[in-house]
């Protein structure tokens, strides 16, 4: 397996002179790791450039763009926030016509750390890396075996533990409305812990996350209670793409099922009586 | 005492309601447990209504619109039949019975239908013990 960072840090500098800058990681003071905007007239910084552990870059790239309108920028992305910035781009978030891909392929642990079933990119014109098979959500799949009630147990235990914190909204990339739900006191009481069952902050999350999900795991990574948010989003994207045939950042030009009527033959795989 | 269940019916305005009507002016019989909303299309009805409406204290909820097609706003009730079984599927995922909620399309003619589905329902969610029973075991 040929070394990546040393190949990422190449496809850089390459492709630095033609853009205003490419957001990657960097190692900072401290050896601390964070997001970093690297630019032509101090690509020495490129020295320090890190990989893992992974950071939500999209969101970032969204935001410099929202102050930049004209600027041309790259972004280094993993399968995830790849799909990240397909969506965001769904969602009149950004504009791909000025966006560079950089893929970067997980390792096959990388891909075991996220559960992830499909790390390879595919949008991105210049990879680094060699693309590695998905792997199972063992996770997810062995809460689907359980029964009902089961499956309420281990919900009241895991959301006991919730805090409230609102870190799992605030790092998600797809979480980018302007309005949001789970601050109008109508569905989510303030100062309301532990959560009621049902959560009505997590229950409303999943379904905002229908069809937008990126599987990218950062909530759960982010959660100081260690919940395994991600059973719900990916639970409801299997569903999805066997409903509405809509994998979330797969095809660019597909627009989200949710935002459409209904089309052919839809009807029929809802399950909704005749 | 015997359990009665309680249960909100979702209803829209242009048909499910007048269903209902029309299902008063035939004097069909019905049970009482739905408590009728009436608003002016499914496609108002959001997660947010019906996960509230649950942690309220339903036993049950519906959303009845006009049929796929007929609806007033030509396609509210596509919205509807796109984001009601996604709700029901992640009910499943929680550990809720799906069965509580209930989506089913009644036009205004359709009297009949809407006494059969309401006392459909309300048998369906009878046989279930009352949620709040079983959430906060």
């Amino acid at each position: 397996m040929s070394d990546r960072l040393p190949d990422l840090r190449r496809a850089i500098e390459k492709l630095l002179p033609e853009v205003d800058g490419v957001l990657a990681l960097k190692t900072g003071p401290g050896g601390i790791l964070a997001p970093h905007l690297f630019v032509k007239e101090r690509a020495a910084e490129l020295e320090a450039l890190a990989l893992w552990p992974k950071e939500p870059l999209p969101d970032l790239l969204k935001k410099i763009l929202k102050a930049h309108p004209t600027a041309k920028l790259a972004i280094v992305c993993r399968r995830c926030e790849e799909r990240g910035v397909v969506e965001m781009a769904k969602h009149a978030q950004l504009d791909l016509a000025h966006v560079t891909l950089i893929g970067l392929q997980c390792t096959h642990d990388e891909a075991l750390f996220c559960r992830c079933a499909k790390p390879a990119t595919i949008h991105a014109k210049i990879v680094v890396g060699t693309p590695v098979e998905g792997v199972p959500d063992s996770v997810t799949d062995d809460f689907v075996k359980m029964d009902q009630a089961g499956r309420l147990a281990f919900w009241k235990e895991h959301f006991l533990h919730c805090i409230k914190c609102y870190g799992c909204r605030n790092v998600c990339p797809q979480c980018f409305c302007n309005v949001c739900a789970l601050e109008d006191e109508t569905w989510v009481e303030t100062g309301r812990l532990p959560m009621p069952v049902p959560p009505m902050y997590h229950l409303v999350r999943a379904m905002h996350m229908t069809a937008k999900c990126v599987a990218c795991r950062e909530c759960e990574e982010t959660c100081p209670a260690g919940i395994p948010l991600a059973i719900h989003f990916r639970l409801i994207a299997r569903d999805v793409e066997e409903m509405f045939k809509y994998e979330t950042g797969a095809v660019i030009e597909q627009s989200p099922p949710q935002l459409l009527v209904l089309e052919e033959g839809e009807y029929e795989r809802t399950g909704l009586p005749h | 005492m015997m359990y009665e269940p309680k249960i909100i019916g979702f209803l829209c305005n242009w048909c499910s309601y007048r269903g209902a009507d029309t299902a008063g002016m035939a004097r069909l019989k019905y049970p009482p447990n739905v408590k009728i909303v009436r608003v002016p299309c499914s496609g108002r009805i959001s997660p947010e209504l019906v996960l509230r409406t649950f942690r309220e204290g339903a036993d049950g909820v519906m959303v009845l619109g006009c049929h796929i097609g007929d609806c007033h706003y030509a396609t509210g009730n596509h919205r509807t039949a796109k984001r009601m079984p996604v709700l029901r599927n992640l009910l499943a995922y929680s550990g809720i019975d799906p069965e509580r909620l209930y989506i089913n399309w009644v036009s205004a003619a359709e009297g009949e239908k809407f006494a059969t589905v309401i006392q459909q329902f309300t048998e369906k969610i009878r046989a279930l013990p009352p949620f709040a029973e079983v959430i906060h075991e």
